[in-house]
């Protein structure tokens, strides 16, 4: 995998700075990074929803009987990126982003309004039936199998389907149900299955006839700690195994920092930023706090010395407190020093700021992302 | 094997699956016998009340109305669907976005699972409420093998032409959203320009003229004629010609009505 040239793109806060430049910054490093190995090349891809304005009230509805204001509503709006055999990229951004849609047009279902879509060789929308047999798409909020019949049986119609052998069938459903623990439950209708076991299900049908490239739509959104693991560790797998490509939206961060070096932050229908994750915290983690514990209560009031330098303290319980501080401005270590002069301390820790908090700055329009390499 | 029977192979796993899922439901089916039942014997009352100061009428007397009707319910039986009703909802779920992502062509998926659905209904909807309604009521027999032989390929034209009209139906769901209405009219529509209700004949002349230029009648009143044998064996032929190139172009409007709708698919949320 080659190293991706990071560019950060400005924030959204600058969304109508963006719109007036026409060439979008994603596509400046198309050019030297499209190579005929690419497996999804996206270019100038927009989508375009026409939705209508309705009126309030009784009087309102009457009206939108006959008069309708038309508004069209960019929900992707001229993203591009190139993605490479075997990479796990993060694509997210808050709700409304336009990252269903953007997947939505990755996997042939929704056509796009304009722009350029290759994967692996095909146009999706285009060539939508040869296409998705060399896809597997799982949406978190719904399902591919037959609501009202076992399991089993949805996978006999998909091996059917995807015209897979008996035997890689059935040595794909051994490996699949050493990672997932699937077996127990294929011959319970899927109606009868917890979100998490469903979700298992789910991600083992969409990789029966092992295809190089997975679209995962939110596949964490609602599934408790261990069932999220599971489906971790499976798509790490995966990836290892098969040199399988995944995209995935999520809004749990957690699955970025554990399964993507690469991430993508789409808001507004634009992308935001497109590089590596680490990249970003060492760009944007300017913020770090240290946490100690005092020994005893009477040596608190040595601390008023740091709020005068202008550091942030606050008291977390009895005993307990925190300094939160710029990394740029202040040395760690020079900080650790005074206060380990300054009091004495049982209990001492660093920390860096959430990435939470950083993806929450980009999507306020406060970190101000700015374009280097 | 060869590749066209290769292409149908997914197919007809959607078939097995829509008997499947059929069975899930088997409730349904003990009750859709008692309907069926039910209909037969308010339409035998009505015609027998009918038919208490005359012969005939329009051709048909008591005996061959009273076999119209039964044998026209248990037709409807098994080439009745409900792809219309599943697509709309489909839609509105936002599940439409599960079956574009099979490399399969979607009209033709629905229609496998209607068959398998259809293949269900025969063996425990259409099947026991004709021993029961035979049993009850005086129906005739068909009139010779041939007949009854030309009067099933019919039943199965009806079935796809039924297919095709309620797939190009739950289609307008897609630029539409609700298609409730839509559906009910057709309902009615059908009930009554299929020929189930009452035989085209009994239309004035001129309405009967306009009619046979719509496939409709083919659903229902084409199979019932050639089941009582009121058609000589050219016509016979030329109705079952008929039938068929409806069956034809209806599929193929369906398939047109689908690739263009579907360029506009859009689903929101999630």
């Amino acid at each position: 995998m080659a190293a991706a040239p990071v560019r950060l793109i400005r924030g959204p806060a600058s969304r109508a700075f963006v719109q007036h430049q026409r060439r979008a910054p994603v596509n400046a490093r198309i050019p030297n990074r499209m190579s005929a190995d690419s497996l999804i090349h996206v270019q100038e891809l927009s989508k375009h929803f026409r939705t209508f304005k309705r009126r309030e009230g009784v009087w309102g509805s009457i009206q939108n009987l006959f008069v309708r204001d038309y508004r069209t509503v960019a929900a992707v709006d001229r993203v591009g990126f190139t993605i490479e055999r075997g990479e796990m990229v993060g694509y997210i951004g808050p709700n409304g982003a336009g990252k269903s849609t953007t997947i939505k047009m990755l996997t042939g279902i929704l056509v796009p309004t304009s722009g350029e879509i290759r994967i692996n060789g095909y146009v999706p929308y285009r060539q939508r039936r040869q296409y998705v047999k060399t896809i597997g798409v799982v949406f978190g909020q719904r399902t591919q199998l037959w609501w009202d019949i076992a399991v089993i049986e949805s996978f006999k119609l998909l091996r059917r389907i995807y015209d897979v052998s008996q035997r890689d069938f059935d040595a794909r459903m051994e490996h699949f149900d050493a990672i997932l623990n699937i077996r127990d439950y294929l011959h319970t209708p899927v109606r009868k299955l917890s979100l998490g076991e469903r979700m298992r299900c789910d991600l083992a049908a969409a990789l029966l006839h092992n295809p190089p490239l997975l679209f995962l739509d939110e596949p964490t959104i609602g599934l408790d700690v261990v069932a999220k693991d599971h489906i971790r560790q499976f798509l790490r797998a995966i990836n290892r195994e098969f040199r399988t490509t995944v995209l995935l939206t999520t809004h749990d961060l957690d699955d970025i920092e554990e399964l993507c070096r690469r991430i993508m932050i789409i808001d507004h229908g634009k992308v935001l930023y497109d590089g590596h994750l680490a990249q970003l915290k060492q760009q944007l983690l300017r913020t770090k706090q240290i946490k100690f514990a005092l020994k005893d209560r009477t040596q608190a009031g040595c601390l008023d010395a740091f709020s005068r330098d202008g550091l942030e303290v606050d008291q977390v319980d009895e005993l307990t407190y925190r300094i939160r501080f710029d990394r740029v401005k202040v040395s760690t270590s020079g900080l650790i020093r005074k206060i380990l002069d300054a009091v004495d301390v049982r209990d001492l820790l660093i920390e860096d700021e959430p990435i939470e908090e950083i993806i929450k700055r980009i999507y306020a329009g406060e970190a101000h992302l700015e374009v280097s390499v | 094997m060869s590749s066209w029977v290769q292409a149908l192979v997914p197919y007809a796993e959607f078939s097995r699956v829509g008997f499947v899922n059929i069975l899930a439901f088997r409730l349904r089916y003990f009750t859709g016998i008692i309907t069926y039942f039910l209909n037969v014997t308010v339409y035998y009352f009505i015609w027998s009340a009918v038919y208490r100061g005359g012969i005939s009428i329009a051709g048909y007397n008591l005996a061959q109305m009273i076999t119209y009707v039964s044998v026209g319910w248990m037709i409807r039986s098994f080439y009745w669907n409900t792809i219309d009703q599943e697509m709309a909802y489909e839609v509105i779920e936002g599940k439409i976005a599960m079956d574009l992502i099979k490399p399969v062509s979607v009209q033709w998926m629905w229609i496998s699972r209607a068959i398998g659905e259809s293949a269900f209904r025969l063996g425990l909807l259409t099947l026991p409420t004709a021993v029961v309604v035979a049993l009850v009521f005086p129906v005739q027999g068909p009139v010779s093998r041939e007949n009854f032989l030309l009067f099933l390929v019919a039943v199965l034209g009806s079935f796809f032409l039924m297919a095709a009209i309620n797939f190009m139906i739950g289609t307008c769901a897609i630029p539409l959203k609700s298609i409730l209405a839509l559906i009910r009219a057709k309902y009615w529509l059908i009930e009554l320009l299929s020929g189930l209700l009452i035989p085209m004949s009994f239309f004035p002349d001129r309405v009967q003229k306009v009619l046979a230029w719509l496939p409709f009648e083919h659903i229902a009143y084409t199979p019932l004629q050639i089941y009582l044998g009121k058609l000589d064996r050219a016509a016979t032929l030329r109705a079952l010609g008929i039938q068929w190139l409806w069956v034809i172009a209806l599929l193929w409007l369906a398939h047109l009505w689908w690739e263009r709708a579907a360029r506009k698919i859009t689903i929101h949320g999630g």
